[in-house]
């Protein structure tokens, strides 16, 4: 199978087949959409949403475990948070820009990466797993080939599985060769 | 845990040189002579083991051989210290490793 990540040295190939193009076309409204907060009803990442999103806290986290580090924990996040939800929306653009340059190459869609535009990708595979994950439960062990057709989740739990992959084999070209991690 | 040791506070504090002026010590123990602040990455089922050693060569420039094995510290143990400093400097460590996508949190070292 062609593999979907190639290094080009200042970069990375990307080379689709279509349908996969078409699910990773998604990703990046599906963060953005996750990011604008505060959201209602349902988005492609799962289910309704209420006041509290689970997906959503899991991509920002406390900084201070320590539960009375309260003043330490808000001024940070008032530092911090604007700076992360900014770089994470513009991750997202770069990979909407970069899906939206993908062309026909034999019988699959393919776009090169600059070394920014790769982390970009990475960053939003990443997070779209995060939210993804956390709303489904997800436990360790990459058993998602053996989703129940029954369970109303289940064409999430295969756009996980399909996101995972994706994000192994982008990782695995960005580590770079005589790695076995 | 791989926290160098020679960049580990001692456990006895010297005192200081001079008597300090009222109000220069505030009660506040993020000042002061204070311990380091370590930064420990928590395990979670999302992430991928080869992510978490990418983004910790990326982010503390660790080689392959230290990051793999605070990776499966992290993975084993369910966490790990990868970095430590004063309080401003595991701020900024926790805020890049959210930024990546990594479950981080800072605490005084004990």
């Amino acid at each position: 199978m062609e593999p979907t990540f190639r290094s080009t040295g200042a970069g990375v190939r990307v080379s689709l087949a279509g349908e996969h193009a078409a699910l990773l076309r998604r990703v990046p409204d599906d963060v953005l959409r996750v990011l604008d907060e505060p959201a209602e009803g349902v988005d492609e990442l799962g289910r309704e949403r209420g006041a509290t999103d689970p997906g959503r806290e899991r991509l920002f986290p406390r900084a201070y475990l320590d539960p009375t580090e309260e003043q330490a924990e808000d001024d940070w996040q008032r530092m911090v948070h604007p700076e992360l939800v900014a770089a994470k929306r513009a991750a997202a653009r770069t990979m909407a820009e970069s899906l939206a340059r993908l062309e026909r190459r034999g019988d699959r869609l393919a776009v090169d990466l600059d070394a920014g535009e790769t982390e970009a990708w990475l960053s939003v595979l990443n997070d779209a797993r995060l939210v993804l994950g956390t709303r489904l439960g997800v436990e360790d062990g990459p058993d998602y080939d053996r989703v129940d057709p029954d369970d109303p989740d289940a064409a999430l739990f295969l756009f996980y599985g399909f996101l995972t992959l994706l994000t192994g084999e982008l990782v695995e070209v960005l580590l770079g060769p005589s790695t076995e991690v | 845990m791989t926290v160098r040791a020679d960049t580990v506070a001692p456990e006895k504090v010297e005192p200081p040189l001079r008597v300090p002026e009222p109000g220069e010590l505030e009660p506040d123990r993020d000042v002061g002579p204070d311990k380091p602040w370590l930064v420990i990455v928590w395990n979670d089922p999302v992430n991928l083991m080869s992510y978490v050693v990418w983004v910790l060569q990326k982010l503390f420039g660790y080689s392959r051989e230290k990051a793999t094995k605070l990776m499966l510290d992290v993975h084993h143990k369910g966490k790990a210290i990868v970095s430590h400093g004063t309080k401003e400097k595991a701020e900024g460590d926790v805020a890049r490793l959210h930024a990546h996508g990594l479950w981080a949190t800072m605490q005084h070292d004990s």
